[in-house]
C-alpha cells in the first residue's frame, strides 16, 4: 500500500491514467535506474529496444500477419499498441543471444577462471502481452525451477519492472484463447495497462507498481470502466487469427510419433530455425570454448543454439536427429507434449510468431488439426 | 559311458530338457558322449554330417579355414547349445569346422539313425526341427549383429 | 530506493575445476584411463554411473563417464576413448597435465536400492566404464548381494578394457565374469560373438526372475538385450540401463540431451527400464 496525498495505492486497484501520462511513467522508471525497453519500429517491424519517448513507440501503427507474411500498416487512429507481437521476444533480454561465462588463463598451476562479473542490466518491460507474461513464466521454470538454477537468468530476471499491456487487438496468427494464455494478462506484472479510445486503464499488480504509479496523477477506475476493458478483452478473444485444439494434445502428438504427416512437413520445413529463434519459449543454448591464437587465454561463451541444426545431436561422429522429419517432430513435440512432462506446462502460448516468421509458411496449429483428423487411435489398423 | 549317463544328459540339456521321456530313451539309444580333446575337431568341412551334438560341458569353436590366414573362429558355443544342424538339411554335409577349444563333452546323436526315427515319428521331427530353428534363428541373429561391429570407432565428424 | 541488483558472478556450475592428471594407463590402441586429481585437495565424491565434463584449455569440453575410483589414492579415474576432437586430445595427455572438471552430474545405478538381489552386469565396448564403479562398488559391499555376474563384450581381444582387473576378477569366486569378443585372433580361446549371447549360460544358474541388470552400450545391443532379458522373464523395473546423448551444460538447460521428456545429463543418464523403453523404440528420437 503506498500513500501519496490524499490516494492510497494496493494492488488489485484499477486507475485511469491519461495517455499522455506515459511519459511520465517512463521518466520515473529511468530515473530509478531502469532502461525502458518497448516496442518500436526497425526495418518494417515492429521490435523490442529501448524507448526513451512516447515518441519512440509505433504509435499509429498495426501490424498484419498470416503464415510467412508480416507487414507493417498505418492505423487510422493514434493507438499506442494497436498491434500484436514482432519477431522479438523478451527472452532474449532474460536469456542473452550470446553471453561470456568467464574467461580463463594460465598458470602455473594449469589455468584459471575469472567468471563475468559485470552487473547485468536493470531493464523495465514496457508493453508485455499476456502471453508473453506466460511465456516469461515458463522460462522462469526452465531456468530456476529444476534442481539447478541459471544464474544468467536469475540475475536478469530478479531486476525487471513489468508494465504489462492487455491486447485490444488479435493478432492474425494469435491463438492465445485457444492456450488459455490470454488475452487477460496473468498475475506477476508489476502494472497491467488496458488501452480505450481516451485513456489507459492501470491496474496495479505489485506494491512496486502500486510505489511507481503513487508518482503518476491518476483517477481511480469506476466499475464501467472494468466493464469496458472486460468486453474489449473478450472482443479480442473471440476474433483471434487461429484456433488450436489442445485437448489432450501431449497423448495425441505421443501416440502419433510415426505420423505421415510429419514427413509431409519435412518436405516443406526448411530446417532454417526461425521459429525456435522467434519463439519465446525456446531455450536451447550451446556452450563453445575459444581461446586466442596463442593458446594463453579461453574464453566460455553460451549461445543460443537451435534443435534444428544437424549438429545438435551430434554423438559418436553422427546425429541422432538426421532427416528433417526427425528434427521437426522433436521440435513439436517438445514445444506441445513433452514440456508438459518436464515443466508441467504447454511450452507453446499461442503467440504466433513460428507460423508468421516461418519462410514456408509452415502453420502448427494445422498440422496439429491435421494430426488429430487422422489421429492413430480413430484407425483400426494399428501402426 | 552308460545308457543312464546319457539319459541324464539328455535331462539335464536344454535343447532336450523338457522332451518326453520315451523320445529321450529312444534318443539315448542312438547316442554317447564323447570328450574331445582341446583344437580337436568335432566336425570338418566337406565331411558328411552323422553327428547332432549336444554340449554338455566345454567351449566349442565354429570355424572356417582359409587359404593363407589359417582357420578362423567365427563363433563359440558353449555348454548348454548345440552344434551342427547340417544333419538335417540335405545334402548332409558339414559346410564349416568346429573345434573344441578346451576339453569339450558332448552328447553325440547318430544323425542317420535320428533321421530315420524323425521320418517314422513326425511329431519326434516337428519337435526337433522346430527347436533346431530356434537355435538357428540366434545364431543368425547373432551373427547379423556380428556384422554390425557396433564397437568400431565411429566415423570421422566433420568440422562443425 | 529499489536496490541494485546483485551482480553476482556466474559460480562453478559452468566453470570447469583444475585437476592434476596423476597417471595415464594405456587400454586400448584408442583408449586410455586417466587417473586425476583435484588441485584444491577436495575430496572428490560421486556415484557410480555419473559423469563428469572433462576440459580441455581452450580446445573444449565432453561428458565422460566416471570410470572407477583408484583403492588408495582416491583419484578419479576416466577412460576415454579418442574418437573426435577433443577425446584425441584428452588420450594425448601426460601425467603431470591439468584438465578441467565439472561435475558429477546425473544419477548414477541404484546399488543401495537392490541390495538383496543378485545382480547382472551386461556392458558392451566402452560401456564397460561406467559400470566398473559399480563393480567396485558391489564387491566393496559383496554381503549385500546374491550372485554377481559380469557379461562382457568387446570389438576383439585387443579391446578389452581393463584386462589386468579383468582377470583378477574372473580369479575371484564371488564373482562370475564371461567375456566375449565380436572377432577373435590367433590367440583368443574364448567366446566368440555378441555379449547376448552369453546370456544362455547365465541362465543356467542364475534366477533370472529375481536378477537386477545393469547395462551399457550401443543402443542397438541395448534394445536387443532387453528383448532378450524380458523373454527370460526378467521384469522390467529390474532393467536400468544408462544412455548417451550430445551435451553441452550438463546441468538440464541447454536442451542438447533431449532425449524424449528426459535430459539425459540430469533424469539420466542411468534410466530403469520402464521410463525409457518406449522411446528406445521410436527412429531418430
Amino acid at each position: 500500500m503506498v500513500s501519496l496525498g490524499s490516494r492510497t495505492l494496493t494492488p488489485g486497484q484499477a486507475w485511469r491514467m491519461e495517455k499522455t501520462r506515459l511519459q511520465e511513467l517512463l521518466d520515473a522508471l529511468r530515473r530509478q535506474g531502469y532502461t525502458v525497453i518497448g516496442p518500436r519500429i526497425r526495418d518494417g517491424a515492429i521490435i523490442y529496444d529501448e524507448i526513451q519517448r512516447l515518441t519512440d513507440l509505433p504509435i499509429g501503427w498495426t501490424d498484419e500477419q498470416e503464415k510467412g507474411y508480416y507487414r507493417l500498416k498505418r492505423r487510422e487512429d493514434e493507438t499506442f499498441f494497436g498491434f500484436a507481437v514482432g519477431p522479438h521476444s523478451w527472452k532474449q533480454f532474460l536469456h542473452p543471444p550470446i553471453f561470456s561465462l568467464g574467461q580463463a588463463r594460465r598458470n602455473g598451476q594449469g589455468f584459471e577462471w575469472t567468471p563475468s562479473t559485470d552487473p547485468p542490466p536493470r531493464y523495465a518491460f514496457l508493453g508485455v502481452r499476456a502471453c508473453e507474461l506466460h511465456a516469461i513464466a515458463i522460462l522462469d521454470r526452465v531456468f530456476m525451477g529444476g534442481p539447478y538454477v541459471d544464474p544468467v537468468y536469475r540475475a536478469r530476471r530478479e531486476a525487471i519492472f513489468l508494465i504489462a499491456v492487455q491486447c485490444t487487438v488479435a493478432g492474425g496468427t494469435c491463438f492465445c484463447a485457444s492456450m488459455g494464455t490470454g488475452p487477460k494478462a496473468p498475475p506477476g506484472a508489476d502494472l497491467v495497462l488496458t488501452e480505450l479510445p481516451d485513456v489507459f486503464i492501470v491496474e496495479i499488480g505489485t506494491e512496486r507498481g502500486a510505489a511507481l504509479l503513487a508518482e503518476i496523477p491518476c483517477t481511480p477506475a469506476t466499475e464501467a470502466d472494468r466493464s469496458v476493458v472486460e468486453a474489449r478483452l473478450e472482443e479480442t478473444a473471440r476474433s483471434m487469427g487461429r484456433q488450436l485444439d489442445a485437448t489432450d494434445l501431449p497423448a495425441l502428438l505421443y501416440r502419433n510419433l510415426e505420423h505421415p504427416r510429419w514427413e509431409e512437413v519435412a518436405q516443406r520445413c526448411l530446417t532454417c530455425g526461425n521459429c525456435t529463434m522467434v519463439c519465446p519459449t525456446c531455450f536451447c543454448f550451446t556452450v563453445e570454448d575459444v581461446s586466442d591464437l596463442a593458446g594463453a587465454q579461453a574464453e566460455r561463451v553460451r549461445r543460443w543454439d537451435s534443435c534444428f541444426t544437424t549438429a545438435f545431436t551430434y554423438t559418436a561422429g553422427r546425429p541422432i536427429r538426421q532427416s528433417a522429419k526427425a528434427r521437426y517432430r522433436q521440435w513439436l513435440t517438445h514445444k506441445l507434449a513433452s514440456w508438459w512432462d518436464q515443466f508441467g506446462t504447454s511450452g507453446c502460448v499461442g503467440c504466433g510468431r513460428c507460423i508468421t516468421w516461418c519462410p514456408v509458411g509452415i502453420d502448427l496449429t494445422e498440422e496439429v488439426h491435421a494430426i488429430r483428423q487422422t489421429d492413430s487411435a480413430l484407425t483400426s489398423e494399428r501402426r | 559311458m552308460s545308457k543312464a549317463e546319457i539319459l541324464e544328459a539328455l535331462r539335464q540339456h536344454p535343447f532336450t530338457h523338457d522332451m518326453d521321456e520315451a523320445w529321450k530313451e529312444s534318443l539315448a539309444e542312438i547316442a554317447r558322449l564323447q570328450t574331445y580333446v582341446p583344437d580337436t575337431l568335432l566336425l570338418r568341412e566337406g565331411r558328411a554330417a552323422d553327428a547332432f551334438f549336444l554340449i554338455v560341458d566345454g567351449l566349442v569353436a565354429i570355424e572356417m579355414f582359409v587359404p593363407e590366414r589359417g582357420s578362423l573362429r567365427l563363433q563359440t558355443a558353449s555348454a548348454g547349445e548345440i552344434v551342427g544342424w547340417s544333419w538335417a538339411l540335405p545334402p548332409y554335409r558339414w559346410e564349416f569346422d568346429a573345434r573344441a577349444l578346451v576339453e569339450t563333452t558332448a552328447v553325440v546323436l547318430d544323425a542317420a539313425q535320428l533321421r530315420a526315427r524323425m521320418s517314422q515319428d513326425c511329431a519326434l521331427a516337428a519337435w526337433i526341427l522346430s527347436r533346431l530353428l530356434t537355435v538357428v534363428a540366434g545364431r543368425l541373429k547373432a551373427t547379423r549383429l556380428q556384422l554390425l561391429d557396433l564397437y568400431a570407432p565411429p566415423p570421422e565428424r566433420r568440422p562443425a | 530506493m529499489i536496490s541494485q541488483a546483485t551482480s553476482s558472478p556466474v559460480p562453478n556450475l559452468f566453470l570447469p575445476s583444475p585437476f592434476q592428471v596423476t597417471g595415464v594407463r594405456r587400454e586400448t590402441s584408442d583408449t586410455i584411463t586417466l587417473r586425476l586429481r583435484p588441485l584444491d585437495g577436495e575430496v572428490f565424491s560421486f556415484q557410480p554411473g555419473q559423469f563428469n565434463m572433462l576440459y580441455l584449455f581452450g580446445i573444449g569440453e565432453v561428458p565422460i563417464s566416471i570410470s572407477g575410483v583408484h583403492p588408495r589414492t582416491h583419484d578419479l579415474e576416466h577412460t576415454v576413448r579418442a574418437v573426435g576432437y577433443v577425446t584425441r586430445a584428452l588420450a594425448r595427455l601426460r601425467r603431470g597435465d591439468v584438465v578441467g572438471v565439472r561435475g558429477p552430474f546425473g544419477h548414477g545405478w541404484p546399488l543401495e536400492e537392490v541390495r538383496g538381489h543378485s545382480i547382472l552386469i551386461l556392458a558392451g565396448g566402452i560401456g564397460l566404464a561406467p559400470l566398473r564403479p559399480a563393480l567396485q562398488y558391489l564387491l566393496a559391499h559383496r554381503p549385500n548381494y546374491e550372485q554377481i555376474v559380469l557379461l562382457y563384450g568387446a570389438r576383439t581381444p585387443a579391446d578389452l578394457l581393463y584386462q589386468p582387473e579383468l582377470e583378477r576378477w574372473r580369479g575371484r569366486l564371488d564373482l562370475q565374469v564371461f567375456v566375449t569378443v565380436d572377432r577373435g585372433d590367433e590367440l583368443w580361446r574364448g567366446h566368440i560373438g555378441v555379449v547376448t549371447t552369453l546370456l544362455p549360460l547365465v541362465e543356467r544358474f542364475l534366477d533370472m526372475r529375481r536378477a537386477v541388470v545393469l547395462m551399457c552400450g550401443p543402443e542397438v545391443m541395448l534394445r536387443v538385450a532387453v528383448r532378450e532379458l524380458e523373454d527370460r522373464g526378467v521384469p522390467a523395473e529390474q532393467i536400468f540401463l544408462s544412455l548417451e546423448r550430445n551435451m553441452k551444460c550438463a546441468v538440464g538447460f541447454c536442451g542438447h540431451c533431449q532425449f524424449g521428456p528426459a535430459f539425459i545429463c540430469r533424469d539420466g543418464p542411468v534410466f530403469p527400464l520402464p521410463r525409457v523403453r518406449s522411446l528406445l523404440e521410436i527412429r531418430e528420437l
